[in-house]
């Protein structure tokens, strides 16, 4: 039984939105919402700016708040490490998406059904990589087996053990979504207790430290 | 109204008409023929969503690979062709991810790509051919069938061919990737008239390549096994031709094998944000660094004594004396670059030599002195020596499709006899020497003052009204005139700015549902090609332009359609791939549409090409110049022409220049010069932009960019990409703007102004204001204003223009057509009118067409405008 987990080097990712994209087409992912999404932060003052981005998507926590928190035990971890969601018995009452400290869950208003990244558990089933990880240019998302000492992600484990951190470490869900760079900084912009909200993207906020938290919240 | 609506050259558009006529592009699918239609600009307003909602979309259940077909193509996104694997369920196409056969991409894609099946599946597609009705503009058409499409066309072309005028004809292309078949088209009826966009593009790059080393227009920089990398104005980590190609390399060479990156750019890309070192120079003063950097490298010594002494076309003497005058303390009041980093990095450089490469893109060459700043830079790569070395700035061979292993089908048809100033215009003599690149540009200019007449326009690919430089007066001015353009039939796959003012339109294929062959720059530097097939079928009566084209062939009386004996595009194609060697399939067709991708192994990567021995073959039959060393022999068609050079007593290939050298000094460019009267000593030297000089404090420079999820025209209809850009507002320095009182989110009003001394209309007067909303950044130059250009759309559908709501009223759609798409119809959450921001600015609209002296390229980035806080 293999056991899924991810790392992203954020050093090498170009904020290239492939992984954004590649998911919303492969999960049919409504307007609005993301599994996964991508920060951008300009940090500096002219001429000395650097901009650094950081992909997110859900952290397939073992301590999954998601999952304590609803009400109908429609949320559960399997042994392969992926939380999944049960669209038949979930009422769209939406504790999850508030109990989540990454933003991963948003309810589909189409189908009132919470959901969320699985990393593309039917494509795993059909020996396919999830989509983000297939497409990335930069070869920054790294996945695979834990259990399998040869896998991108065992092995890149091994090779950064020391400089892997994961994001919001405080709130003690013990993601299994690790993370190579400087991201303390940019984790505020994460949204907690709601989807990823795109008008965070707009310009005007994009750059910043202080959007997508607190700032353009989605009426 | 939006800002869309406040270009002051624009005109007001759009009133919509009741009655017996449908309404909206929803009614195109149940349009029956003779059935009349309005569309116009203001027809997706999502203020009125008559008849019953929209019904909820219902999840798709999860992709079953196992039930999907899978098949290989090419993508067109962008003009970096990734071949690509499509997956269709069901008769759909769920999925499109990067093909692991193709050499440059594998199975990695861009956003872009991985937006394919939106492009298929959107709501607002063409279906039917369209004839207008009423004026031209009004927005008024009733569908046709196919064979009235083709009566007329034929009827208008054989009217052109009749009268001795073949050269009346013309087609105008964005980025078509049907060369083989268009080129055939217009040789078989005797038009040299194909005008295109590359003026607008890549032209002063690809002139720089051409002149330097003669081999390729575009290098394909060795960035895997590189360890210095000078990037003069490429935003390659989000465009660039080979975008995700190269960025996929660099990013291995940078964090797998130590490389550095240095970007130079008036503007925090998102490739100079992540670079080790960004410099943000004064627009067009590129040249001027690397000019610097060349003196400090000759200075130290440190240059590559081997290609330096002989391998440029002129002495040791006279490259000291060439660069004298070029320090850095000179190059640092041009550009406001430090003298002490240019002499740091020059050194860097070097001595990183040959793993290192010095690279451009249109950062550096879209000015009026961009041939030339391209020039010196690809010059450090002489001075290193890098040139085909491991690591270094690498090209293969060609980028062309062999015509060993792809023939073309004979008999090819000659090439054209007449000759008009639309598709070579005299002014600009470098235009077209290497290549047609054209100076796209100027060609409603030009039709305007009767300098060529067309009688029959064919516009495939082409978003011109909103693409081009004043596309929204000239170009539109030029489009609406009907004594300038009679007819003009426009093939499309949505009802775009182009279709508008057509008199026929052509509902096309996308990409994704047609046939075609392709090639890029291989970064492995070896000669390969693609095959672009169908993924699914093209719907309801949707054919590819290149099938109109055969049709019309075959149409045009036996002197035409001898030319066309081939049943249709496939059928083409098919007949091309006839030498591919079969591999693990039945024949070369067969192993085309498997794999997707020739790519011979075989033969060698083009590393140390220059150098390479000649054969006794090639040999056979050559002759020597003794004085120069140059080996020429008669190629086949018997025309002499050089194949090599004597060095050292070998006889070796050396660059495909006239000297057979890398030049430094063209005499090509000394030429052309002659020609126009341009004093010209064909050296790359620095020449300042003369409406940039004594600019007075109030004026900054214009320019403009895309962004990683968007190309310049076709992409702003495709939802997951528009979602994430659909507004592009002012960059302004953030210390400017603090000195001009203004804050991001504030409206300023930018007045551009025509550039003095330059090649078109060189008058310094005013061409127009836009009034656009402020973003203050720490990402720019002091002086430097920054807009995108691939927004602004006023048609494409909802998704383009940033409309929420239902397909607009109608008698209804066919869901068995192309369904509506219900997260458009709810989701689409930046429309203007649920208070998101819109659809953005269309930039251009004010830019001034500015050909750029000798090669005519147009000189985006050089605008010099005013701003005022409204």
């Amino acid at each position: 039984m293999p056991r899924y987990a991810m790392a992203i080097d954020t050093e090498r990712c170009t904020g290239c939105h492939a992984c954004s994209v590649a998911c919303k087409v492969e999960n049919d992912v409504p307007l609005g919402s993301f599994r996964t999404k991508v920060y951008y932060w300009d940090q500096g003052k002219f001429p000395r700016v650097r901009r650094h981005f950081l992909p997110v998507l859900c952290m397939q926590c073992v301590d999954a708040p998601c999952l304590t928190a609803c009400p109908t035990k429609s949320i559960s971890r399997g042994e392969d490490g992926i939380v999944r969601i049960n669209a038949a018995t979930c009422t769209g009452n939406g504790a999850c998406k508030d109990a989540c400290p990454y933003g991963a869950i948003y309810l589909d208003p189409e189908t009132d059904k919470a959901d969320k990244c699985d990393f593309c558990s039917h494509r795993l089933e059909a020996g396919l990589e999830p989509a983000c990880v297939e497409t990335c240019p930069g070869g920054t998302l790294i996945f695979g087996d834990l259990n399998d000492p040869k896998s991108p992600v065992s092995q890149f484990q091994a090779k950064f053990r020391r400089e892997l951190t994961v994001l919001k470490p405080e709130e003690k869900t013990n993601p299994q979504v690790q993370y190579r760079g400087p991201v303390r900084d940019m984790e505020r912009k994460i949204p907690r207790g709601r989807n990823h909200d795109p008008r965070t993207y707009e310009i005007e906020t994009w750059a910043n430290l202080d959007s997508g938290s607190e700032g353009g919240r989605r009426e | 109204m939006s800002e869309l609506h406040q270009i002051s050259t624009e005109r007001t558009e759009g009133v919509t008409r009741r009655g017996a006529m449908k309404i909206g592009i929803g009614a195109l699918a149940t349009l029956a023929v003779g059935e009349q239609i309005l569309l116009h600009p203001g027809e997706s307003a999502a203020a009125a969503v008559a008849g019953r909602p929209a019904p909820r979309r219902r999840r798709r259940p999860p992709n079953d690979y196992k039930r999907a077909t899978r098949t290989t193509s090419v993508c067109l996104n962008c003009s970096t062709v990734c071949g690509i694997v499509g997956y269709v369920i069901d008769g759909k196409l769920v999925k499109v991810g990067g093909n692991p056969e193709d050499p440059n991409n594998g199975k990695m894609l861009c956003a872009k790509g991985q937006s394919g099946p939106t492009i298929s599946n959107y709501p607002e597609r063409l279906l039917y051919p369209l004839r207008r009705v009423g004026a031209r503009g009004e927005g008024k058409w009733e569908r046709i069938t196919w064979k009235q499409a083709y009566d007329e066309m034929t009827r208008r072309v054989r009217a052109c061919l009749d009268d001795g005028h073949p050269e009346e004809v013309a087609i105008h292309i964005g980025r078509s990737r049907i060369a083989d078949i268009m080129g055939r088209f217009l040789n078989a009826i005797g038009s040299p008239v194909l005008l295109n966009h590359r003026a607008l593009c890549s032209l002063n790059k690809r002139a720089a390549n051409y002149a330097t080393v003669g081999d390729v227009d575009w290098e394909s920089v060795d960035a895997e096994r590189t360890k210095y990398l000078l990037n003069f104005g490429s935003n390659f980590y989000e465009a660039h031709q080979g975008a995700i190609h190269f960025l996929k390399r660099v990013v291995k060479g940078r964090y797998d094998n130590g490389a550095k990156l240095v970007t130079f750019d008036v503007r925090l890309s998102n490739t100079a944000g992540k670079s080790d070192e960004w410099h943000a120079p004064f627009p067009g003063t590129e040249g001027a660094i690397a000019l610097a950097m060349g003196n400090v490298i000759v200075g130290s010594g440190e240059y590559d004594k081997d290609f330096v002494t002989n391998w440029l076309n002129i002495s040791l003497d006279q490259l000291r004396d060439f660069y004298k005058t070029y320090t850095p303390a000179w190059a640092e009041k041009l550009s406001g670059i430090r003298a002490a980093d240019i002499q740091r990095m020059a050194l860097e450089f070097i001595r990183a030599k040959p793993r290192c490469a010095a690279f451009t893109n249109r950062g550096s060459h879209a000015h009026y002195n961009g041939f030339n700043n391209d020039r010196a830079v690809i010059m450090l790569n002489a001075l290193a020596g890098s040139i085909n070395k491991p690591g270094g700035y690498c090209y293969s061979e060609s980028s062309s499709i062999p015509e060993s292993v792809f023939p073309t089908p004979a008999p090819l048809p000659p090439s054209p006899k007449v000759r008009t100033d639309l598709e070579d215009p005299p002014e600009y003599p470098l235009a077209n020497h290497w290549q047609k690149m054209r100076v796209g540009e100027l060609a409603y200019a030009y039709l305007k003052q009767g300098r060529g007449r067309i009688r029959a326009y064919f516009t495939y690919t082409l978003a011109a009204p909103m693409t081009w430089p004043e596309g929204r007066s000239l170009a539109v001015e030029v489009l609406l005139n009907e004594k300038l353009i009679p007819f003009h039939a426009c093939s499309d796959i949505v009802y775009s700015e182009t279709a508008h003012y057509a008199d026929l339109i052509l509902p096309d294929a996308t990409y994704l549902e047609r046939w075609g062959l392709d090639v890029r720059n291989n970064y492995e530097l070896r000669p390969y090609v693609t095959l672009r097939q169908p993924l699914t079928p093209p719907p309801a009566e949707c054919v590819n332009f290149a099938d109109v084209l055969i049709q019309l062939g075959k149409r045009l009386g036996p002197n035409v359609s001898r030319y066309f004996d081939f049943r249709d595009y496939e059928d083409f194609t098919r007949l091309r791939c006839g030498n591919v060697p079969r591999g693990d399939c039945k024949d070369g067709w067969e192993f085309m549409k498997r794999h997707g991708v020739w790519h011979d192994r075989t033969l060698p990567q083009s590393y140390n090409l220059y150098e390479r021995v000649l054969t006794a073959a090639q040999l056979k039959g050559s002759t020597t110049d003794m004085a120069t060393g140059i080996i020429s022999k008669p190629n086949a068609r018997g025309v002499v022409e050089a194949i090599g050079i004597l060095r050292d007593g070998r006889a070796v290939r050396g660059f495909k220049t006239p000297s057979r050298k890398f030049e430094v000094r063209s005499q090509t460019v000394i030429d052309a010069a002659r020609r126009v009267k341009i004093p010209d000593n064909g050296m790359p030297v620095y020449l300042p932009i003369p409406h940039h000089q004594d600019l007075a404090e109030d004026r900054f420079i214009l320019t403009s960019f895309k962004w990683n999820v968007h190309t310049q025209g076709r992409t702003a209809p495709q939802k997951f990409l528009t979602e994430i850009m659909h507004s592009n507002p002012m960059w302004i320095n953030a210390a400017t703007a603090g000195r001009l009182g203004i804050r991001s989110g504030d409206t300023v009003e930018i007045t551009t102004y025509r550039p003095r001394g330059h090649t078109f209309e060189p008058t310094g007067r005013r061409i127009g204001s836009t009034r656009i909303r402020a973003f203050v950044t720490e990402g720019i130059h002091p002086r430097v204003l920054a807009v995108s250009n691939s927004l602004g759309h006023l048609f494409g559908g909802r998704v383009a223009t940033g409309r929420r709501g239902a397909r607009p009223a109608g008698p209804g759609f066919d869901p068995k057509v192309v369904p509506e798409d219900p997260d458009i119809t709810r989701n689409l959450w930046w429309s203007q009118a649920d208070g998101g921001k819109g659809a953005g600015f269309n930039i251009n609209a004010i830019l001034p067409i500015a050909p750029s002296p000798l090669t005519g390229m147009q000189s985006w980035y050089d605008t010099v405008c005013t701003i005022r806080k409204v």
